[in-house]
């Protein structure tokens, strides 16, 4: 049994939902978590986004400038969807790549981390049933 | 790979984010949480709060830097020197596999 903790972006929460059912993993649990990633060292890909999201924002104004720059250079923890879904160890390859398949973008950055924790114990409270037959 | 669950005070987040991160654990996930510790709440007269407001910041790391990150949690999520009951608690767990959305790379 193993504990996949996906972190993925809030606008993706649809597409990881219906993957997540593609793959026979319908059950998990959602949570609105703030986070933030590795420091990007290469400076283009920065820059780029910066241009993009500047672009997108309404107002050209020093606030919305300042708030950009915070969340690329990580000062500022930013909005993301964190999924915990349990599976059985066989099945756990294949919920990885579908995650991955339904939340990767051309930004390179900022996609979300995928997380593989070994699990003890299930319990299912209806049934009393314990171990895989939890699942 | 370790996951480290730390429970602080909400008005400790930052500066426990901020050390973690000048430490070079700069990657976090915070949730705001309701709990409760051994001290069963906190008692005012007659009421009773049970669900205290605290944060948590999860990271997962390699398993060497595990004192580093502990020592950078535990130093800086402390009330004073001494410490106080609502400082908070730290779980660790293992991590099998660790992947990155954008490139599809294993590992952190």
């Amino acid at each position: 049994m193993k504990e996949i903790i996906a972190v993925v972006r809030i606008n993706k929460v649809s597409a990881t939902k219906k993957a997540l059912v593609q793959v026979g993993a319908a059950g998990f649990t959602a949570l609105k978590v703030m986070g933030r990633g590795r420091l990007v060292e290469d400076k283009a890909v920065i820059a780029q986004r910066r241009a993009t999201l500047l672009a997108l924002a309404q107002k050209d104004d020093y606030d919305t400038e300042k708030l950009i720059t915070e969340f690329l250079d990580g000062t500022r923890l930013f909005p993301r969807r964190m999924f915990t879904v349990l599976a059985h160890d066989e099945d756990v390859s294949k919920i990885v790549k579908v995650i991955i398949e339904a939340n990767r973008t051309d930004y390179n950055v900022g996609d979300g981390k995928i997380f593989v924790l070994p699990v003890l114990d299930a319990v299912r409270v209806r049934t009393k049933e314990s171990g895989d037959a939890a699942i | 790979m370790i996951m480290v669950r730390a429970i602080v005070r909400p008005d400790k987040k930052e500066v426990v984010l901020d050390e973690l991160s000048s430490a070079g654990f700069h990657a976090a996930t915070v949730v705001d949480v309701v709990g409760r510790g051994k001290q069963k709440g906190i008692k005012f007269g007659d009421v009773i709060y049970d669900e205290i407001p605290k944060s948590l910041i999860m990271l997962v790391i390699n398993d060497e830097d595990k004192e580093d990150v502990l020592d950078v949690i535990i130093r800086h999520a402390k009330t004073g020197d001494e410490g106080a009951f609502g400082d908070g608690k730290i779980f660790i767990s293992s991590t099998d596999e660790v992947y990155t959305v954008s490139s599809g790379v294993a590992g952190l």
